[in-house]
């Protein structure tokens, strides 16, 4: 178990001690992912702030004095959404009878997304989509998209693949997750090696433990602790004896106080929000949300015609750039060389925008 | 702009692109260098747009993978960006790899140069395996060599964890001639055995300075690896009948592996024949083969830096598999290579991985 609740973030996890590294501790998850709950906070807010006057603006230039009118979400009634969308991604999984490894990933996906965009830009909903189709895929339990969507209304496979990228891109491309579950499942063998236990009574106790890890999820516990610290503090909601006992056993009971402190804090975040409110936000983010983003809408297309723009004026530099090569030298194979190799013809370019 | 968006900017401002080194259907690799430093660096562009269902598997287990996996004798992800649907791999930029070595007829190599190579190996490997990742796809080939001697492990694409027991996995993976027998008798559960059968045979490539068993067809390697180790029994590897492809295909005894070893010693045998062992429970673990005889006794393992190099740069390597629906099946393996390829190797087509069984 990792000794400290909240080491600083973005220390490489080079911890003081002599001890190796253990393997969760050289992962992505614990060095990019894992902030204290203050920072996670400042995070959200800043996040919220900058959103609120990016999308003012946008309306202002529209017509001035109209984003006065316009009532944006706070930063926790956008948490709040989020969370309200986490709690459909266990029905989705179990719609599509996916492992509770998909579950549990896609859930940190769609927590970690919410940590770098907001819900006026990107409606969780499509997001969390979008979230569970790329956790089948990391976690290697691949699924057609036609399939996939076939059984979710109202939505095309483009409305799943078009965030992809952004998701993907807003994970920084850090892929693996270490979920709790699995942890849990490492206390429940762990146990067995226990001198006294009860076959029964723990068995009991996992299922009740796998519940509370389940509702983990809904809160911010795996950005605060390690998943071995909220597998027990897990364990230590279903059976706090026995939990306690094991502690002892591994010489681990300087940890109970931390384990507590995560107890409570699944017990008091772990839940729904309440519906109707949740109905409430997202019906003012449908005003809210960024016109940007909101296809067909004015803003949303005069930011196509721009980027339309850029794109061609950087094609067009690139094929004169191409043909003044090919003036200057006609024997030259491409602009960029060792291409001739693969059998490219010379002149043929290759006109991807981006190199 | 959004946070993500901007990081990306910024991650892709940091690399430039130069020379085209490589390209295969789906993917680009070029020569490229970070911006601040100068330091050189290869960057594979993977070209994502045109999968029916986005993002395709082999790029998402690479990603994955090399994010987590930072080792010496693993190749480094330095840098992931996106640029409209094109997805960029930085990767530490490497010379050579050790099939260009082994195929150049140049070099001699001394007894204490496949142990280096072999010590490498099995360190990237051991790292691999402790991590819960199986690579799947060891061959000469995917073992890169970076300027200064140092073996590093490459191509993740056909990589997976293997933590959950129990889950299926396929057998449709690695080349045929590393291929382990369990896997063409169709075993959906398995473990670090399959890549350390994979590391046995390029042992004996090293030695042997050719492929230790190059069947043309799945049916045909089966004959080739028990002609060359006799036929398994139920002594040798429990169980083997009870596996869903097996196919009986009559006793072969076991020939002595000194006979076409002539120049290993005692612990070189010794530890290729465990890493060749039929049953993959029994076959020698990544960790205990640093710890085997072999590589603790003398002749010292050479110097890195001193061992035979390249005599020509690297030139365009063949790319990852071309998945097309994420299945892992999409490329059947009836390109799979009759005679391998020159090392300067021009090749365009799908890698050649077989993932399909043909008994034919």
């Amino acid at each position: 178990m990792a000794p400290s609740a909240d080491p600083p973030p973005e220390t490489n996890g080079a911890s003081s001690s002599k001890e190796p590294l253990t393997l969760y501790e050289v992962s992505t998850q614990y060095k990019h992912w894992r902030f204290s709950a203050a920072q996670l906070e400042e995070r959200r807010r800043r996040m919220n702030e900058v959103a609120v006057n990016a999308i003012r603006q946008v309306h202002e230039a529209e017509e001035e004095g109209s984003s006065c009118r316009i009532s944006f979400l706070t930063f926790d009634e956008e948490l709040l959404l989020v969370k309200q969308y986490l709690t459909t991604i266990p029905k989705m999984c179990k719609l599509h009878q996916f492992p509770e490894e998909v579950e549990a990933t896609a859930m940190s996906f769609l927590k970690r997304f919410y940590l770098k965009n907001t819900v006026m830009d990107w409606h969780p909903r499509n997001v969390m989509l979008t979230a569970i189709y790329l956790a089948t895929k990391t976690t290697n339990n691949p699924m057609a998209i036609d399939q996939y969507v076939a059984n979710i209304p109202r939505t095309t496979a483009n409305d799943v693949l078009e965030l992809e990228f952004l998701v993907a891109q807003s994970l920084n491309f850090q892929l693996a997750v270490w979920g709790a579950h699995r942890a849990a499942w490492g206390i429940w063998l762990d146990l067995q090696t226990l001198p006294e236990w009860n076959k029964e009574a723990a068995q009991g106790a996992y299922a009740v433990a796998d519940e509370y890890v389940s509702v983990s999820r809904l809160t911010d516990a795996e950005f605060i602790y390690a998943p071995s610290q909220i597998a027990a503090a897990a364990w230590h909601l279903a059976d706090p004896a026995l939990l306690e006992k094991w502690l002892a056993a591994k010489g681990e009971s300087g940890a109970l106080p931390l384990i507590k402190t995560i107890a409570s804090l699944i017990e008091k975040e772990g839940k729904a929000p309440n519906l109707a409110v949740a109905k409430d936000v997202d019906a003012r983010l449908r005003i809210c949300k960024n016109p940007e983003k909101v296809e067909g809408s004015k803003a949303y297309l005069r930011r196509q015609a721009e980027q339309q723009e850029e794109a061609t004026a950087k094609r067009q530099k690139k094929a004169e750039r191409a043909a003044k090569a090919l003036a200057d030298d006609p024997f030259a194979s491409v602009p960029i060389d060792g291409a001739e190799q693969n059998g490219t013809k010379i002149g043929e370019f290759d006109m991807d925008d981006d190199d | 702009m959004d946070v993500a968006e901007r990081e990306n900017l910024e991650a892709m401002r940091r690399w430039t692109k130069e020379a085209k080194i490589g390209e295969g259907t789906f993917a680009v690799v070029y020569r490229g260098r970070q911006v601040s430093t100068g330091r050189p660096v290869a960057i594979k562009k993977i070209k994502v747009g045109q999968f029916k269902d986005g993002l395709d598997m082999t790029a998402i287990r690479e990603v994955k993978f090399l994010q987590e996996l930072k080792h010496p004798n693993v190749i480094e992800l330095l840098d992931v960006y996106s640029n409209k649907s094109n997805l960029n791999l930085v990767l530490e930029f490497l010379d050579s790899d050790l099939e260009m070595i082994i195929k150049d007829r140049n070099h001699v190599f001394k007894p204490a140069d496949i142990k280096s190579w072999m010590a490498m190996t099995c360190r990237g490997l051991e790292f691999c395996h402790r991590n819960w990742i199986l690579h799947r796809d060891l061959k000469p080939n995917n073992l890169l060599l970076a300027a200064n001697g140092e073996l590093k492990i490459a191509d993740f694409g056909l990589a997976r964890d293997f933590t959950d027991p129990g889950s299926k996995m396929t057998c449709q993976v690695i080349t045929r001639w590393y291929r382990p027998p369990e896997l063409f008798f169709g075993a959906r559960a398995y473990g670090t055995g399959v890549d350390m059968w994979s590391v046995g045979c390029i042992f004996a490539e090293l030695m042997l300075r050719v492929p230790y068993m190059a069947g043309e067809t799945d049916l045909e390697q089966l004959k080739v690896i028990f002609r060359a180790l006799g036929s398994p029994t139920e002594e040798t590897w429990p169980g083997h009948t009870k596996l869903p492809d097996y196919v009986d295909l009559g006793r072969v005894p076991k020939p002595p592996m000194q006979d076409l070893f002539t120049a290993a010693s005692q612990p070189a045998l010794d530890l290729l024949q465990k890493f060749l062992l039929y049953d993959p429970l029994k076959r020698i673990s990544a960790k205990d083969a640093l710890h085997h005889k072999y590589l603790t006794s003398l002749p010292h393992p050479t110097h890195p830096s001193k061992l035979p190099k390249s005599g020509q740069p690297m030139k365009a390597r063949p790319l990852p598999p071309d998945e097309l629906d994420g299945k892992g099946a999409a490329v059947t393996g009836q390109g799979a290579t009759k005679k391998r390829k020159s090392s300067t190797m021009g090749e365009d087509g799908p890698r050649k991985v077989a993932r399909k069984l043909e008994f034919n």
